[in-house]
């Protein structure tokens, strides 16, 4: 782990779970598997502290544990799944567009708790739509129940691992820790569960003073005591599928950018076929017939049989290698190439980032020494119709970033200096990791700011957020307009400025973390899809 | 080792290839040397690109600053103990500030977890000689119960016969543990002639005065 994701690996779980998850978290992760006494040794922290932390890294898949040799059981942080924290908006995004609200509420639920059963989802879910509903309206368990199940089946959601059932209890005591365990075939499979109910809504009139009302509530809810049908069964988000359809959607733009709308759908309706059938590193789709594709055609397209030969010919033909040709039958055998097709992506987030930081002509240098995959220094010159002064300075500076790398070829043996070629080339695989190291130094560049900006006007805020509490407080108990004008002014027109810059600052912050996340995305499913063909 | 003796005299330093190879020609002028490391902020030559704005990207904002707000209000989110301040105050009693002994607010399946995760909470009746939870109401019968205790020991340990006080600690700690309350009240009452609540050893005297004003003194 380099010290860059260290770092915002501890940023992050400093700002979700607090400081002292993040220190025994950042200590796991620093030093790989370690016992609980080691654990609390180290990081000088109690040991009440340190099982506290670890049952909520635990509980959100952060860390695993493993019984070791002689009993000891240790503890293994997962770093890549930390950095997912960043991601969590944009997963929770797309189960609005594919689901709508109800799926965004589900998987908003199991990303915020780790892991849930089945109806401890449902029932909370129905309760916080039937907040937002209108009054007399409430949210039925079997809707959510529904929304859930389609989750479940397009794989957006899976089950944990389950502890053994234990059949023979007379093999000594039991272990210390469980060993769980998951079979392919049960991960997807939903127990026959009958959630009859409604969601309940929190009426105001329980929220009075007397403490009453609230304390009956629990005992009441305690008082069922039916078991749980489905106890033990928990589920998790599958971030995997996530990529899997992040994935889809940037090829799709892609195609979109470059043909036109027609052959992005067409593409689009591939991946749709092939989501199920292709295992998630496969480097391309299964071979799908050309009458295949024109049978599952979204409705709303009608275009000819011809005329969709003809996209797909295009489409094969086009010098990305998007979509592939990979036999004759069936009226033609395509395939997407997905490795192929993740490698343009990153080279091109590496074209663009060349030229946004030094320069149009640098991109066409970059762009060329891409093409050429070689080329001597003169050669360079002369190729991009660039003055030689100006040429060497550019291929220099990108050489220090190290978008550029030198490869020498020696002419003889004894590599002499003198008598070797050295020629620019670019490493992608490697030029994508450095650019995806600095993307996490940006990230934590990003949190650590915005993090400094809020500390610096907390004064500032927790005064508006007292007057705010006041004036909603006020209109409750129904207050005149005067009143509340006076309250207002007790933020002046120079601290209101301050606040408002500070909320655009913010949100600025924000939003750049979220598009360098995309980023992020990118070069890291194009490293991982290399390192799987090796 | 030979061409270095060879290329002095030069007016640049010799290096160990043909220079021109990397394209520095005869006569060219190097750079400086750099005598500090680069600057924090080098000065940008160009500006950023706009951020994506949009309705989606609008919404994706406000989800992310939704769900750093609610994370920080679940009960995963382990704040430090608060720290003691530098003089204890009779408040601090009265306000429990976390949960009990350090224990988790949520409900883990204690079954995937290891076993060495769970924090045992220390039993009832411990806290209750420890620490005085503000649950008044239920406790009053509970508290007589030790006041009566504390009385009758301290009286007894004035004619004491060691039998006896060690019968009465040892149906002290009976009681904690098991709570039978009842029983033990009326065991206590009988070996006194005298129901202790009414006892007044007349220490109170001369303060009740101030209530009445109507009625003399005598």
């Amino acid at each position: 782990m380099t010290q860059a994701e260290i770092k915002l690996c501890s940023l992050l779980l400093q700002e979700h779970f607090g400081e002292i998850v993040e220190k025994i978290g950042v200590h796991l992760i620093r030093t790989g598997g370690q016992p609980l006494r080691v654990i609390a040794h180290d990081t000088g922290t109690s040991l009440d502290q340190v099982k506290k932390a670890l049952c909520v890294l635990i509980q959100h898949n952060l860390v695993i544990h493993q019984v070791h040799k002689r009993g000891v059981v240790e503890y293994e942080a997962q770093c890549s799944r930390v950095l997912r924290m960043l991601r969590y908006p944009r997963y929770i995004y797309t189960a609005k567009t594919l689901y709508s609200d109800t799926g965004e509420l589900i998987v908003e639920e199991l990303l915020l708790n780790g892991k849930m059963t089945m109806s401890a989802v449902v029932k909370k879910v129905a309760d916080r739509l039937t907040e937002t509903m209108e009054d007399g309206k409430t949210m039925d368990y079997a809707e959510v129940s529904n929304t859930f199940v389609r989750l479940v089946d397009t794989h957006f959601v899976q089950r944990c691992p389950l502890v053994p059932a234990t059949e023979n209890s007379d093999t000594g005591p039991p272990p210390p820790a469980p060993t769980l365990v998951i079979n392919e075939k049960d991960m997807y499979l939903v127990p026959k569960l009958s959630l009859i109910g409604k969601g309940k809504r929190r009426r105001s009139s329980d929220e009075d003073a007397t403490g009453e009302p609230k304390a009956k509530r629990p005992k009441q809810t305690t008082d069922n005591k039916e078991p749980i049908p489905d106890d033990g069964i928990y589920w998790q988000a599958n971030l995997d599928r996530f990529h899997q359809h992040f994935r889809d959607q940037a090829i799709v733009s892609a195609v979109a950018n470059r043909m036109d709308q027609t052959s992005s759908e067409i593409v689009r309706t591939m991946l749709r076929m092939s989501e199920v059938t292709t295992p998630s590193g496969a480097p391309f789709t299964q071979p799908l017939s050309s009458n295949e594709i024109f049978r599952s055609l979204p409705v709303g397209y009608n275009i000819s049989k011809q005329v969709l030969d003809q996209y797909l010919t295009l489409l094969a033909d086009d010098p990305l290698e998007f979509v592939g040709k990979s036999g004759d039958s069936g009226g033609g055998m395509y395939v997407i190439n997905l490795h192929k097709a993740l490698g343009s992506l990153a080279t091109a987030t590496l074209e663009s980032v060349v030229q946004e930081r030094f320069g149009s002509r640098c991109a066409r240098i970059f762009r060329l020494v891409l093409q050429k995959k070689h080329l001597e220094q003169k050669q360079v010159e002369d190729f991009a119709m660039i003055p030689a002064k100006e040429a060497k300075d550019m291929l220099y500076k990108m050489l220090s970033e190290n978008f550029i790398s030198l490869q020498e070829i020696p002419k003889t043996p004894d590599h002499a200096p003198s008598r070797t070629f050295y020629l620019y080339t670019v490493s992608i695989l490697s030029a994508a990791r450095m650019l995806l190291h600095r993307c996490y130094k940006s990230v934590a560049n990003l949190i650590e700011r915005r993090q400094f900006e809020t500390k610096e006007n907390k004064r500032l805020l927790e005064k508006s957020q007292r007057v705010e509490a006041i004036i909603a407080s006020m209109q409750a108990t129904g207050a005149e307009e005067a009143q509340l004008q006076e309250i207002e002014e007790m933020i002046t027109a120079p601290e209101r400025q301050q606040l408002e810059t500070l909320k655009r600052n913010v949100n600025k912050l924000d939003a750049c973390e979220i598009q360098v996340d995309e980023t992020i995305f990118l070069l890291e499913s194009y490293i991982e899809s290399t390192m799987k063909r090796q | 080792m030979a061409s270095r003796g060879g290329g002095r005299g030069c007016g640049r330093g010799q290096l160990t290839f043909n220079v021109e190879a990397v394209g520095i020609g005869k006569g060219d002028a190097l750079p400086p040397p750099t005598l500090q490391p680069s600057p924090l902020f080098p000065p940008l030559e160009f500006r950023p690109v706009p951020l994506p704005s949009g309705e989606e990207g609008e919404y994706v904002l406000a989800l992310k600053q939704e769900l750093r707000g609610a994370m920080r209000q679940l009960p995963y989110f382990i704040r430090p103990a608060v720290p003691k301040r530098d003089v204890e105050r009779y408040s601090d009693k009265y306000q429990m500030s976390g949960p009990i002994d350090n224990a988790i607010d949520w409900n883990p399946d204690w079954r995937r977890l290891p076993r060495e995760l769970k924090i045992r909470v220390r039993k009832l009746q411990k806290e209750r000689t420890t620490i005085i939870l503000p649950k008044r109401p239920l406790k009053t019968t509970e508290d007589k119960e030790e006041t009566i205790q504390k009385l009758e020991t301290l009286e007894k340990k004035e004619e004491e016969v060691t039998s006896e006080e060690d019968e009465e600690k040892e149906e002290e700690e009976e009681k904690e543990e098991e709570e039978e309350e009842e029983y033990d009240e009326e065991e206590h009452e009988e070996e006194t002639d005298y129901i202790m609540s009414y006892f007044d050893n007349g220490e109170d005297f001369g303060g009740d005065s101030d209530d009445n004003m109507d009625e003399a003194i005598y």
